[in-house]
């Protein structure tokens, strides 16, 4: 239990201490933040790209199958937070919180990637202004 | 149980250095020590530079003025709303940021100091250079993203001169404010020590605002970092699949970009709390 507390205390700190890369888009002008969205679904693809990597998965609800696209941040900053391209394979089955895009299509804004590992990553774009931005939070 | 000691103690010191900033994502304090100098005795800006998280609100122009307030013209009033009812973000279609939004970003750079040039290498494959050689401005610029930039020395502090910009797709910060191509951009960049990046921006563009606007930000020194390649067009599925929607989308009272209030994502899944699909009310999962 200590060690899973360490291994999660270390993780969100590296988060905190990530360094800041500009957002190729603000958070609002895409996703809708009254409709947050859970996806648990098998990996079937993944775009290692920019300006955002993507992660596509097949998501089950009552034996029907959709496919659906996480997008997340640059693979620069994901590996910088600890999430590297080895830790994914397809077939995996993953947990992706975010928020569905505005324009109701099946792509939400992946603020948090669970891994089959059990960590949480922050999967957002820093300065975007969306939810758990350490670059734009509201000043508190 | 080593291990756990180990990163406890990581974490502990991830946390105490981000508490001493002013906002989440800052980085440690930056290294200390007398300003480097070039081979012709000026400050050398040399290195990674990133935010210092002190620029409240972040990417807004208008940080510096009271309630944020830009003093736009009826024209920049007028550029404005069209910037945030009809324009799809320049940089998500991966256009140049321009200056000054480059300036007022979170991203951080790379510059590079030599005899005679200065070169600014950002994020997405953005650059801009700058001669330092002597030359004055041009009898008629081309337009481009970031104009006709004339670097000079004013004592210790760098100077950037900018003029003839392009009329089109540019936004002055991440809010979509408005800047023309008649614009004059001057840029005071200084390097106390070795550790920090300093700039003092003037902007005289009265096409859009009534007066001058004066802004003022920090970068420290991020020694080891880079810039990397992105290729901003590679897989830009947000605007050519007609995602993205025009402008910032919502502007808060404090100048920041974002909702005002979110609903919340569900907790972390765990064990004993296992995960399954959520979607919103009226959402099908159908393809």
């Amino acid at each position: 239990m200590k060690v899973r507390f360490a291994v999660a205390a270390a993780v969100a700190g590296l988060i905190a201490v990530a360094p800041i890369a500009l957002a190729h888009h603000s958070f609002a002008a895409e996703f809708d933040g009254t409709k947050p969205v859970r996806l648990v679904g098998k990996l079937t693809k993944i775009e290692w790209t920019n300006p955002h990597s993507y992660l596509y998965l097949d998501v089950e609800i009552g034996g029907k199958v959709s496919n659906w696209g996480c997008e997340s941040g640059a693979p620069g900053a994901l590996s910088r937070r600890g999430f590297k391209k080895g830790d994914i394979k397809l077939g995996d089955t993953l947990v992706v919180d975010g928020y569905l895009a505005k324009d109701g299509s099946h792509l939400i804004d992946a603020r948090r990637v669970t891994l089959p590992d059990g960590r949480s990553i922050y999967g957002g774009s820093e300065g975007d202004g969306g939810p758990g931005d350490p670059g734009s939070q509201k000043k508190q | 149980m080593k291990l756990a000691a180990a990163l406890l103690a990581t974490s502990v010191l991830f946390f105490t250095a981000t508490a001493q900033d002013t906002r989440r994502g800052s980085v440690p304090p930056p290294p200390k020590g007398p300003t480097p100098k070039a081979v012709d005795g000026h400050p050398d800006f040399t290195g990674y530079w990133r935010d210092d998280g002190n620029a409240h609100p972040h990417g807004n122009i208008g940080k510096d003025l009271p309630g944020f307030k830009l003093p736009f013209t009826a024209a920049g009033e007028a550029a404005h709303k069209f910037n945030v009812e009809h324009t799809v973000d320049p940089e998500s279609r991966c256009l140049p940021g321009s200056i000054p939004r480059e300036d007022a970003g979170d991203g951080g750079f790379q510059l590079l100091q030599v005899t005679g040039t200065t070169v600014f290498l950002y994020q997405y494959g953005t650059f801009r250079v700058i001669p330092t050689d002597g030359r004055k401005h041009t009898e008629d610029p081309d337009p481009s993203y970031f104009g006709e930039e004339i670097g000079s020395w004013d004592g210790n502090t760098f100077v950037i001169d900018s003029v003839a910009f392009k009329d089109v797709n540019t936004w002055a910060d991440e809010n979509a404010d408005p800047v023309s191509e008649s614009r004059h951009v001057v840029e005071r960049w200084s390097r106390p020590d070795v550790g920090n990046l300093h700039l003092e921006l003037l902007i005289e563009d009265p096409k859009f605002y009534k007066e001058p606007i004066h802004f003022q930000r920090s970068w420290v020194l991020a020694p080891g970092r880079e810039t990397r390649e992105e290729a901003c067009t590679e897989n830009n599925i947000d605007v050519s699949a007609g995602h993205l929607g025009p402008g910032p989308g919502s502007i808060r009272a404090d100048g920041t970009r974002g909702y005002d209030t979110l609903a919340p994502l569900p907790p972390p899944p765990s064990k004993s709390n296992p995960a399954q699909t959520i979607l919103p009310p009226g959402v099908k999962n159908l393809n």
